[in-house]
């Protein structure tokens, strides 16, 4: 059994458990951050990546409006390269109540997001894609942010600062000690056992957080719900789209990076359904009908895929029933609430006050921990979002190269793109072509950020995320990471094979029309032309 | 000018179908909306590859004799074996003539390998994929070099050898991996756009540059007596191409069909093509036929959609071979599925949930994977009402009743179903 | 954001079949291909659109992307929009300007005809045509007759066509207009044949080299013009014997330049549909054996139509014609694309299977519907070439 020591061990590596990392490490604290999947694999990879104005909630919680808007302000200084400055709209339709208008204006006015009603004429103008009919219009800083990016950078940031990223590694017990935590162990996927010696954890866990505290012999219970989200396979509209009424399924169409999500639905699930759990054809059904109100030209779109992704709703202080769930920010220290010295669990929240919720985190693990030193991760700037330079400039440098191709790359990895566009032949072969992915950046990725396999890879590189859902692509990938020493070569057929059922989840709630046909065309590469399940039949002998 | 036969769908069957009519001396077009699924087949025919559980298949005829009365929906029970026997010498003998030879074993059907490395069954292959030399080498257990080019990211020979080693065929088998290095890759420097298998195709097409390419093989082959490569020794003249490398290198080559576009399929879409005009066929590209006007139960003409006007075009005999739903030939709306043009009854569930298995690679297939047309069985298919279509035959995978990934019968169902429904034109218009 | 009117790379599914047959991918690494200059980098132009692409400009805008497609993407169309929505073209570029302003050029060059084909063909001005225009110095310019073919109709046709119960109006496009009247005349001798007399509207230049070079508000205008004029011929069908000319009319204009031409399009055939539909309507004229082997070259505009069934059909009805038909390919002008030094080579690279096949074929001429494909053609092999109108009229003559 291998052993480390270190003062924090950090259990899940969604943005929040990310970023606590980059907070301790920054203050000098040594972490080992523990994640049983790959990064955001949870609820932070499987939201509409919203980087709120907070006019959401200007009319119902104030507090949590004005935390948005001032994270929003932080995020684009220290993060630009994970934020697309979109702005946002909100729209009345002929069917809502006119009246919340100008309660949300209000409610902005308040809590000091800058809101502004503009002419239905504008709002076309700025939003051509947009209901003609609507009744009302204004505008709110709203932007999108990419979860995959946000946490990619901060892990990076921490690795950097000498934090031990374990991830495919799961937390199997908890060691304590006359009512204090002493460590955990924890069984990577290879069936490896590590025990990590440390004085606290951080359950960051998100809504697997339940398990967690139950290791250490807590009960903590959540409330899972589930939201879903229709990805539609190109941009529809250039700002976010928000519903003026009171929050509600399918108010919101978000564009991000080369898509559009239309989301989003809000389903209670029982606790042992969240790791098996599917968007419903009805849900499917809201969604499109109510983006196509918003934007008329949803109907001619073509549906990529469907997901949903588990909310960790945690009661306010962590009581036993229900009724007072919170989604703001729930910090508990089970010194308190059980009496367990060395463990907190940080839960609820958003995506877009990941940084609130780590700085709030560290600082009391800090305090727990005697360490004087300050929360600076507002001011420092993550890898890639170093200086400012506009793409437009940085494309140019690049010639030779489609700008396509660099300005995607660029997209991704901002001031990084120097690591991956070296100059060397194959940093220019397209290896995913919808979205521009160069074996360069996969070569980088594999390499510098811990990916263990195509479904981490799709994380930090887009590739598979476009069109075709891995047709050309996920072969490509398959055979470089065996070349990049990430796997061997019947390893790389396993990887292959994980990906494309992986992509076929979302895929299946919306297959049809053209999403039918490319999957019928990737069946066939993949099933007719290359055999595929026929190379696993001779080695798992399943006859 | 009325036509005698208008094929709808310029594939595998609308081709098979469109030679044997025109040879019969009919006025024949073949209407093709895009470039059809040849262009990325293996290359090589599927007549009979798996049993219904999964099994492989020896004798592919003796299979197809035994199972043929329990499934009397499925395109082969239609044709009738005597027919399938006849359109596969057919479709053997037409390609030869255009310098394509088509290999099989007898009557079992052989194996041919991926480039993942699974080794699957199939029918009839291009000389470099399956010939009698090529056994006698595999079954000698001599060193194979499984070699890529520099810079061609479509191949992975290092992933091949490895799953192949788990095959009984190749247990006892050793791989050397290599590299070889052509003279195209040195000029691009960073314009590597894209460099697909069509393009190194076109290289080994230029006849000074193969000296170099021999010397690279040899060299990177070392004492293995056979070299595979992924498939593009050239489109068309790929067999003098072959000769003459084999000679160079002295070294028997052999070609592994890789993502499209693919190459070994491309070498028959061109000689079918060629035949077909050689027959005196007419033949009509991009142009996608977007309705039909029928008449108690015949078909008078169809529209084409390509011009701002459309064109009508009349005939005594249609043939639907448009394909599935890839090629447009079915439709998957929100909630059920059409044929477009005809608007003909077709076999598909109305449940959306029910077009697919839980998982991709799902033994049982996919169910959408069968849905098609329905026909009798004369391949005459019915409108929405019911009422069959007597002027009007469908063949090739437009139609219901098979599952060509699951069977491995693609490729023999589009020939013999092709090739019975221009038997049965051509001796109606005889009468 | 802009307003998506283009949908239809919505239903690529990535099948890489259009790169497969784009003859300027095959000639050149610096394009990379229709599938990735079209709906690929499509998704990424609508998230931002300073990411087009330089390598944009070597699409010649043949179409054949168009034709492989199995997903009715209008790919070439959609390279096109990329191209001039979001290049600022502000500076004046002599040489595009005039070379798509054939109307400008054309009235000129044919009021001083004798002038202009001497100082064209002269050595010192093709270098510096070379030198200073970008104009590639192998490159002729077709020469120019004396006069319009308008002109010539009135002096010499006009009269003569009144006799016919029948008629018939022809859009006879520039090239006919400025630099061959006798196709022109060629065709008015077959229309005679078929009992149809021929009849000029007004017309301007159809737009396809302004399209081509980016000068859309231009060729709006002349569009506009032809809509109306060719909407007041009343129920006369419409011939063009430019199968280019016809792309414009019956395709670009309602697709790319969004215009309605409803007035016209259900009259409009390209020539040999016309002559397609009459002869096998029982409507031939007595014509001798013309004696000639001749190569058919397909252009690439007229498969896009779906025309070449019909320039095919005609010919093969044509007596004592030993048809070849040739494999389809590119010839590499596209137009006003191979008059330009930075696109020489590559229109040269994609010509060259072309010229190698009619060298194979031996013909004594070659045939074609396109006038471009006529220069490129005379420019690079030995052969002279005409058009199936020509090779109609002369079997008529042989008979008469």
């Amino acid at each position: 059994m291998g052993r480390i020591e270190t003062d924090v061990i950090i259990i899940g590596g969604g943005a929040t458990g990310a970023g606590i990392a980059r907070d301790l490490s920054m203050r000098g604290v040594k972490c080992v951050l523990v994640e049983k999947n790959d990064i955001a694999s949870g609820a932070t990879g499987r939201n509409h990546g919203l980087l709120h104005s907070g006019a959401r909630y200007a009319v119902k919680d104030h507090e949590s409006a004005q935390e948005c808007i001032s994270e929003n302000r932080i995020l684009r200084k220290i993060a630009w390269h994970c934020i697309e400055d979109t702005g946002g709209l909100f729209v009345t339709l002929p069917e809502d109540d006119p009246s919340y208008h100008s309660q949300l204006l209000e409610g902005c006015k308040y809590a000091g997001i800058p809101a502004k009603e503009i002419s239905i004429r504008k709002a076309l103008q700025l939003e051509p894609n947009l209901n003609p009919g609507i009744l009302s219009a204004m505008t709110v800083p709203d932007g999108t942010i990419d979860p995959f990016r946000l946490t990619a950078s901060n892990m990076l940031d921490a690795k950097e600062r000498g934090v031990v990223i374990l991830t495919h590694t799961r937390v199997t017990s908890i060691l304590k000690s006359n009512g204090r935590i002493t460590g955990a162990i924890c069984t990577s996927k290879d069936g490896g056992e590590t025990e990590i010696h440390a004085r606290m954890i951080v359950n960051a866990a998100g809504v697997w957080g339940q398990e967690v505290c139950s290791l250490a012999e807590i009960k903590l219970p959540m409330f899972p719900s589930k939201g879903s989200m229709l990805i539609i396979d190109y941009r529809v509209n250039g700002v976010v789209i928000n519903r003026c009424r009171p929050p509600a399924d399918g108010d919101i169409i978000v564009p991000g990076d080369t898509v559009s999500l239309i989301g989003t639905t809000s389903r209670e699930i029982p606790y042992d359904k969240i790791d098996d759990y599917t968007i419903d054809d009805d849900e499917i059904d809201v969604l499109l009908s109510d983006g196509e109100k918003l934007i008329p030209n949803v109907k001619n779109t073509r549906a990529l895929r469907a997901y949903c992704g588990v909310r960790p709703l945690v009661a306010v202080s962590g009581e036993m029933d229900g009724r007072n769930i919170s989604r703001g920010i729930v910090l508990i220290d089970h010194k308190e609430r059980d009496g367990l010295e060395g463990l907190v669990t940080i839960s609820g929240g958003k995506l877009m006050t990941y940084r609130l919720m780590a700085e709030k985190t560290s600082d009391l693990v800090c305090r727990k921990l005697g360490v004087k030193k300050k929360c600076s991760t507002h001011k420092v700037p993550l890898p890639g979002s170093e200086s400012r330079f506009s793409s437009g400039r940085t494309v140019k440098k690049f010639s030779g190269i489609p700008d396509s191709v660099v300005g995607s790359t660029f997209y991704r990895h901002g001031q990084r793109l120097r690591n991956i566009m070296t100059g060397e032949k194959k940093n220019y072969r397209l290896i995913c072509e919808c979205e521009m992915v160069t074996e360069g950046e996969i070569e980088y990725a594999i390499k510098k950020l811990e990916v263990k396999d195509l479904v981490d890879l799709r994380r930090r590189t887009r590739i598979g995320m476009g069109p075709c859902q891995g047709e050309l692509c996920a072969y490509r990938g398959a055979g470089l990471f065996h070349e990049y020493g990430g796997t061997t070569p019947e390893g790389s057929v396993d990887l292959l094979y994980d990906f494309l059922e992986e992509r076929w989840k979302g895929i299946r709630p919306v297959l049809w029309g053209d999403g039918l046909r490319e999957s019928e065309f990737t069946y066939w590469i993949y099933q007719g032309l290359f055999g595929l399940s026929h190379i696993n039949d001779n080695k798992k002998k399943k006859g | 000018m009325v036509y005698d036969c208008v094929i709808i769908g310029g594939g595998l069957a609308g081709l098979t179908c469109g030679i044997k009519c025109a040879e019969e001396g009919l006025r024949t077009v073949v209407i093709s909306g895009g470039m059809n699924s040849l262009h990325f087949s293996s290359g090589s025919i599927d007549l009979a590859g798996f049993t219904d559980n999964g099994s492989i298949i020896k004798k592919p005829f003796d299979y197809l004799k035994k199972t043929a009365s329990g499934k009397k929906g499925h395109p082969y029970a239609k044709a009738g074996l005597p027919a399938i026997k006849k359109s596969l010498d057919f479709f053997i003998s037409r390609l030869s003539e255009e310098g394509i030879t088509l290999n099989n074993n007898g009557d079992y059907n052989h194996f041919h390998v991926t480039a993942p490395g699974a080794v699957k069954p199939t029918y009839l292959s291009q000389e470099s994929v399956y010939s009698p030399a090529g056994k006698d080498i595999i079954k000698s257990g001599g060193k194979i070099a499984v070699l890529n080019f520099k810079g061609f990211r479509d191949y992975y020979p290092e992933q091949t050898a490895a799953n192949l080693k788990k095959h009984p065929l190749f247990k006892n088998t050793e791989f050397i991996m290599g590299d070889i290095s052509l003279p195209y890759y040195l000029h691009t420097e960073k314009n590597l756009h894209e460099f697909r298998s069509t393009d190194i195709a076109r290289i080994f097409e230029t006849e000074r540059y193969l000296p170099r390419i021999a010397d690279e093989i040899a060299k990177a082959a070392g004492d293995a007596g056979a070299v595979s490569l992924p498939a593009f020794i050239g489109i068309s003249n790929y067999r003098e191409i072959r000769r003459k490398l084999e000679s160079m290198t002295g070294k028997f080559i052999y070609e592994i069909p890789t993502l499209p576009p693919s190459i070994l399929g491309l070498r028959i879409d061109s000689a079918l093509k060629n035949c077909f005009f050689s027959k005196g066929g007419e033949y009509i590209a991009g142009e996608k036929i977007v309705s039909a006007s029928t008449n108690k139960g015949t078909v008078e003409s169809i529209m084409t959609g390509n011009r701002s006007t459309s064109s009508e075009i009349k005939s005594r005999y249609f043939v639907l071979a448009s394909g599935s739903f890839f090629s447009g030939g079915l439709q998957a709306g929100v909630s059920e599925i059409k044929e477009p043009i005809f608007n003909l009854k077709v076999q598909g569930d109305k449940k959306r949930s029910k077009w697919y298995s839980h998982d991709f690679f799902d033994r049982k297939s996919h169910p959408f994977l069968s849905f098609g047309v329905e026909t009798d069985r004369n391949f005459n298919p019915c409108s929405e009402e019911g009422k069959t279509i007597k002027n009007l035959f469908c063949a090739g995978s437009v139609l219901s009743g098979y599952d060509p990934v699951k069977e491995g019968s693609g490729g023999g169902v589009a020939i013999s179903t092709g090739y019975k429904c221009a038997e049965r034109i051509i001796r109606e218009l005889e009468k | 954001m802009i307003k998506l009117e283009n949908i239809s790379f919505d239903h690529c599914i990535k099948c890489t079949v259009c790169t497969i047959y784009c003859p300027v991918a095959q000639a050149t690494h610096l394009f990379p291909g229709p599938k990735q200059s079209g709906p690929d980098a499509e998704r990424l132009r609508i998230k931002n659109p300073e990411l087009v692409d330089a390598s944009l400009k070597y699409c010649t805008n043949c179409k054949r992307c168009e034709i492989a497609c199995p997903s009715d993407v209008k790919i070439a169309e959609i390279i096109q929009n990329a191209k001039w929505n979001y290049v600022k073209v502000h500076w004046f570029r002599p040489r595009d300007f005039f070379m798509s302003r054939t109307d400008l050029v054309g009235l000129l060059a044919t009021t001083f005809s004798g002038l202009t084909n001497f100082i064209i063909n002269l050595k010192i001005v093709k270098v510096l045509m070379h030198l200073f225009l970008g104009i590639p110095y192998r490159m002729s310019f077709p020469s120019y007759q004396k006069g319009t073919f308008t002109k010539l109709y009135k002096k010499k046709f006009r009269k003569s066509q009144k006799a016919f119960e029948k008629k018939a109006v022809y859009f006879h496009g520039c090239y006919v207009n400025y630099n061959n009247h006798s196709l022109g005349s060629d065709l008015i001798k077959v229309m005679n044949a078929l009992g149809y007399g021929v009849e000029l509207a007004k017309e301007k230049c159809c737009g396809v080299p302004l399209i081509a070079n980016g000068y859309i508000e231009k060729a709006k205008k002349n569009a506009s013009y032809n809509i109306d004029s060719l909407g007041k011929t009343g129920e006369s069908i419409i011939v063009s014997t430019s199968s280019s000319c016809s792309y414009a009319l019956t395709h670009e204009y309602p697709s790319f330049l969004e215009m309605d031409n409803s007035s016209y399009i259900d009259r409009f055939d390209y020539i040999t549909k016309f002559i397609y539909d009459e002869f096998t309507a029982g409507n031939i004229p007595p014509m001798g054996s013309v004696g000639i082997r001749a190569a058919y070259h397909s252009p690439c505009h007229l498969e896009r139509m779906g025309g070449v069934i019909h320039t095919l059909g005609v010919l093969k009805m044509i007596p004592g014609l030993e048809l070849v038909v040739l494999n389809s390919e590119c010839c590499g002008i596209a137009g006003t694309y191979g008059f330009k030094n930075e696109n020489y080579e590559i229109s040269q690279g994609v010509g060259q299977n072309l010229f190698r096949i009619i060298e194979k074929a031996e013909p004594e001429f070659v045939i074609t519907d396109c006038e471009t494909c006529t220069m490129q053609i005379e420019m690079n092999t030995r052969y002279r070439v005409l058009h199936p109108v020509t090779l109609i009229a002369m079997a008529l003559d042989k008979k008469g």
